[in-house]
């Protein structure tokens, strides 16, 4: 096993014990990077070439020397014995929705590809003030609009390690290829409808979409901020916790990063599920799904070895101690995503607004005279298509006529959304549940092009995931096997507000009770 | 509920937002417009307490959880000439775009 | 003919004098700093950034809206309006709609012709300020110095019926924004910015009828001039049987004209809806308790008070409330004065007044406090100084800070009312003036004022006048 395979707990005590050093560390990344990444992605990319369905394509930018730098300076007071941050030597690649000063910030878009940040977000600050080293920023779909990666400007898009003709999953696509593929132990992602959780699954990693409020917003460039929960992306769960540790916590630039202490994740995490009250609900075993001809809305069962997971999982957890609960009721998970498509338009409508060639970014080299053109043709220039469908769209929901019938009606629907977990989380409540285990995805990683252009197929790959947004709360997807097609199925675990502690430990335990299983051996075809 | 954006709507939609499509364009958001809209039509049969407390966010927030308001103490940015410097076009500290030409008044 | 009746709403942006920007750390009063440095990420709309509320903002549309006399909503939200402007970095404004920080109100404007008139509040919300733009040929020049100011919006009902009760209503808000110490409200600088509403309509109907909305006019002067060129053009209009059409309007200040604004490109639909980057404003009780506490009286009431308490002329008792450390100052010197407050008054707007406009000071910056003019009018009224010697003593006392007794000690400005003195020059005086005695003691009584007058300038003015009177008496009827 290579050093960049190690797990980010695992280092931290390889390099507290000196065995190794943290630039040995960054030079295992960087080696390999330039083994399983090509070429980076870019706006002017040419033909794809074999090559390029080979290799994974996670990172828009690298920072070599730069870690390097860092990982000297951190050996160097590790030789003097001075005291370093408790992630100190860890490498982590960041999202490009992070703003990270004096580094391209793009977004995966057109019209940032030129922007270079100016100030540096919370979660990288704090990370980098324990001592994580930031190795460089991950592709990702544009603005975060997507479920696949498909639809960054940055071609070659980012592929899934376990077998590169399918898609990551979106959109923390680079964040969860980047892991997988052993380039880095830590990435950080942003969740708005399970854009941290889905490409989890699909890339067989570690991915927290923390309570709403939990992780500071501020520095991250926004898809639909009462939704967007950045968030962890790692090999395991002990990992998780510990990146999560980092980054949580309120923060005076962020209205939003609630008042709550963050509790110590490592201090629980061994602490089983005897007594855990985990639910099951048959509401997460089937998808709805609208046909494109018709506009009917027909159901289906999630993919068979998907839900055999599922309850395997369970069965696992039961016979560690917890206590499952079947058939718990939740009636309105289908209205996530039509809620989704207007709560999250509208917003994202909003925050698009101020990319107008005025301040930064790109602006078209026509229009020279007319201020009114100057935006639409920077705006048509530089926005891709999932961009402007989302302005469209949040510009008709919103309007004025409009809002009543489906802004204020989605919100209401959030509430239900929010109802249904208020009532089986209630300690006093029927189920009083701990957690809800459910699957993450409908589906294992889809073929490259198999979905893309579909807007709403695509969106409704995020149907399990979703709700957890809506509703603010948390959820946890790690490995929960490897389905017959290769590709590696994700568990998800939905907890009440603020209870990651308690997801951790649930999932910290199921990896124990399956450390043992066979599809635990199985590598990504990239490292194979 | 049948309904549907109408290419006049959409073109609205386009000038409001500020764009300007090609007829490819054009032609494909519309459609997916229209598929969303079919999706979000669910939602018109779902049933709904008129009590029903609509929230910005998921999580509720408490007087206790609430972060507290920002002092009004002067904390300048330390490199506003960094902000600046990302504009397109500037020209003596002003960043510079065209005008709205004028428009004859009646 | 027909009679017209004017109707007049305003909608006033009054920028707030907090220290910094309502949602980031930036001063608020870049007056006079160069473009584009008072600016910020956050202020400035990069990507990514968060804003964060300054309560002192809170605390002072509190204030306002309680001065107001509306109802303070203890849960209030802001919302984002959306639209692209150059000089609006977000592509949207932070603002309130429909849950503002508060509702109703009303503010009582006593006209100079003696009625009052009520104007209400139909809207009263905070929001941030744009940048500033201006054009340079076919280009446009953006400062975002001004973003992020903090504002109240406050708008009235079509309450108002001349350009001259619009005045009034400007003149009384601007004193009640310095009273309370909410903004600096100088139009001028674009502290209090006013866009009039104006329409006509036949004496007698109660209508409304179609308005033009008059923008960009920075003084009071102008608001009224402008409204009055208005009035008068929809008058003619109306006269040569067209309609008024809703026109949105620009005051040309040099040339002293109205002129027709570009027509909007679209209807406007801000498609607003909650920022969620900012949770609901809840005001507790007890911070509300804690804002109001010092809550002070208000102009009107203080004059009201002024007159009845202290018998003021109402002249007197309104120049006295058009300024609170003037007013505070005021009341104050009474209090340590045991004479008539009249008197106190007639120091302040004669001499005081004159101080302040010359140094650029207010009431409460000077020097001379109230105390030492209450001490000054005190020694005045004991004959220990003459009037003049007291006028004198303002100036001493603001420039030395010393108190007037002091001063009157040391330069011995005190009246000399020692009998032997005095009464050893008068007796120089008489034998110097033969003449004039004996012209006396020939009848003519009146020249007793010129003798004395002799004593008084062979003493520098410091003999007390009555005594050197009577002892000159004394002497010439011998």
């Amino acid at each position: 096993m290579e050093l960049c395979d190690r797990s980010a707990h695992e280092l931290l005590d390889l390099l507290r014990s000196k065995q190794v050093s943290a630039e040995e560390v960054v030079q295992s990344s960087l080696q390999r990077i330039a083994v399983v990444d090509g070429r980076p992605g870019s706006l002017e990319s040419g033909e794809e070439t074999d090559q390029d369905r080979r290799t994974v394509h996670a990172f828009i930018s690298v920072a070599a020397e730069q870690a390097l730098d860092q990982a000297k300076a951190i050996d160097q007071q590790l030789a003097k014995g001075e005291q370093v941050g408790p992630l100190a030597g860890i490498p982590f690649s960041a999202k490009d929705v992070f703003c990270v000063k004096d580094t391209y910030t793009t977004a995966a878009s057109k019209i940032l590809a030129n922007f270079k940040a100016p100030y540096t977000s919370t979660a990288v600050e704090r990370l980098q003030k324990q001592g994580a080293i930031m190795l460089g920023k991950v592709n990702m779909d544009e603005f975060t609009y997507g479920s696949s990666n498909e639809s960054t400007a940055f071609q070659p898009c980012p592929r899934n390690p376990w077998d590169t003709s399918r898609v990551p999953g979106g959109s923390s696509g680079g964040s969860t290829s980047s892991v997988a593929a052993g380039e880095v132990p830590f990435s950080l992602g942003t969740d708005t409808a399970g854009s941290i959780r889905q490409p989890a699954a699909f890339c067989g990693v570690v991915g927290v979409k923390p309570t709403y409020g939990r992780v500071s917003r501020y520095g991250i460039i926004a898809f639909a901020s009462s939704l967007d929960c950045p968030g962890p992306v790692t090999r395991d769960v002990t990992d998780a916790a510990l990146m999560l540790q980092a980054i949580a916590g309120a923060d005076p630039r962020d209205s939003t990063a609630a008042n709550v202490p963050v509790p110590d994740y490592l201090a629980t995490l061994e602490q089983g599920v005897k007594g855990k009250r985990i639910g099951l609900s048959p509401d997460y075993f089937q998808i709805s799904y609208m046909d494109a001809e018709s506009g009917e809305i027909h159901q289906k069962p999630v993919q068979e070895d998907i839900s055999a997971a599922v309850y395997h999982a369970a069965e696992v957890l039961q016979r560690m101690g917890a206590e499952i609960i079947e058939d718990v009721p939740m009636p309105n998970t289908r209205y996530g995503i039509p809620a989704f498509f207007v709560i999250s338009r509208v917003e994202a409508a909003s925050n698009l607004h101020r990319y107008d060639g005025v301040k930064y970014g790109y602006r078209t080299p026509s229009a020279e005279d007319d201020l009114r053109v100057m935006y639409r043709k920077t705006r048509n220039e530089a926005f891709g298509l999932q961009p402007k469908l989302r302005i469209l769209m949040g510009m008709y929901v919103s309007a004025a006529q409009y809002s009543e019938q489906y802004y204020n009606r989605a919100l209401k629907v959030r509430a239900l959304l929010r109802r249904d977990f208020d009532q089986i989380f209630d300690k006093q409540g029927k189920y009083q549940l701990d957690a809800l285990l459910t699957p993450t995805t409908p589906t294992t990683a889809f073929p490259i092009g198999a979905i893309y252009g579909d807007s709403v197929l695509m969106q409704y790959s995020d149907q399990f995931t979703v709700t957890a947004n809506h509703a603010g709360i948390p959820g946890l997807s790690l490995p929960g096997g490897i389905a017959a097609d290769g590709l590696p199925i994700g568990v998800q675990l939905l907890g009440p507000d603020f209870s990651e502690h308690t997801l951790f430990s649930i999932g910290r335990a199921l990896e124990i009770g399956t450390q043992d299983e066979v599809w635990r051996l199985q590598k990504p075809a990239v490292l194979r | 509920m049948s309904e549907e954006i109408t290419p006049e709507i959409f073109n609205h939609l386009v000038t409001l937002a500020a764009l300007e499509l090609d007829d490819k364009q054009a032609a494909y958001l519309r459609r997916e417009l229209n598929q969303q809209l079919k999706a979000i039509h669910e939602l018109e049969s779902i049933p709904l307490d008129v009590d029903l407390k609509i929230t910005t966010h998921g999580v509720s927030y408490s007087l206790t959880t609430s972060p507290v308001l920002r002092e009004d103490t002067w904390l300048p940015h330390p490199n506003p000439g960094e902000i600046l410097a990302q504009a397109p076009q500037v020209d003596e500290q002003y960043i510079i775009v065209p005008d709205i030409p004028h428009e004859k008044l009646d | 003919m027909t009679e017209y009746e004017v109707v007049i709403g305003l909608e006033t942006h009054i920028q707030l004098n907090t220290k910094t920007k309502i949602f980031c750390a930036c001063k608020a009063d870049s007056w006079d700093d160069e473009p584009n440095t008072n600016i910020c990420p956050v202020c400035t709309g990069l990507p990514g950034v968060l804003p964060v509320l300054n309560k002192a903002v809170v605390e002072k549309g509190v204030l306002l809206a309680k001065a107001m006399h509306s109802d303070i909503r203890m849960r209030s939200f802001f919302d984002r309006k959306n639209y692209f402007y150059p000089d609006l970095p977000k592509g949207y404004q932070i603002s309130q709609y429909d849950l503002s920080l508060a509702s109703g109100g009303y503010l009582d404007i006593p006209m100079p012709e003696g009625y009052t008139r009520r104007v209400t509040i139909h809207k009263l919300h905070m929001e941030e300020d744009a940048g500033k733009t201006k054009n340079a040929g076919n280009l446009r020049l953006i400062d975002f110095n001004r973003c992020g100011v903090p504002l109240v919006e406050m708008v009235t009902g079509p309450d108002l019926r001349s350009a001259n009760e619009a005045a009034q209503y400007l003149i009384r808000l601007r004193q009640l924004l310095r009273w309370l110490d909410i903004s600096e409200a100088d139009m001028e600088k674009g502290h209090l910015r006013c866009d009039a509403n104006v329409s006509i309509r036949p004496k007698g109907s109660h209508q409304l009828f179609t308005k033009t909305e008059i923008k960009n006019v920075n003084s009071i002067d102008n608001v009224k001039n402008a409204i009055e060129h208005e009035v008068e053009r929809q008058i003619r209009e109306v006269e040569a049987g067209n309609r008024v059409q809703a026109w949105t309007l620009d005051w040309d200040e040099e040339k002293n004209e109205l002129r027709k604004m570009r027509s909007k490109e679209t209807e406007a639909d801000y498609r607003y809806f909650r920022e969620p980057d900012l949770l609901p404003l809840d005001l507790t009780q007890a911070w509300l308790d804690e804002i109001l506490a010092d809550f002070p009286e208000l102009p009107l009431e203080r004059k009201a008070r002024f007159i009845s308490e202290y018998k003021l002329p109402e002249y007197d008792a309104d120049i006295l409330t058009g300024e609170r450390n003037l007013s505070d100052y005021f009341e104050s010197a009474v209090q340590h004065y045991a004479g008539d407050p009249k008197k106190v008054s007639n120091y302040l707007m004669n001499d005081i007044l004159r101080m302040l406009n010359e140094s650029g000071k207010t009431a409460n910056q000077l020097q001379l406090t109230p105390t030492f003019l209450a001490e000054i009018l005190t020694m005045v009224d004991a004959g220990q100084i003459n009037t003049s010697t007291g006028k004198g003593l303002l100036e001493k006392v603001e420039t030395s800070a010393k108190s007037p007794r002091k001063i009157v000690e040391e330069e011995g400005l005190g009246l000399v009312s020692d009998d032997s003195a005095i009464r050893a020059v008068a007796e120089k005086i008489v034998a110097a003036n033969p003449k004039e005695v004996e012209t006396f003691r020939a009848g003519k009584e009146s020249l007793i004022g010129w003798f004395t007058g002799q004593v008084m300038r062979e003493m520098r003015g410091k003999a007390d006048p009555k005594m050197a009177t009577k002892i000159l008496m004394e002497l010439l009827k011998k």
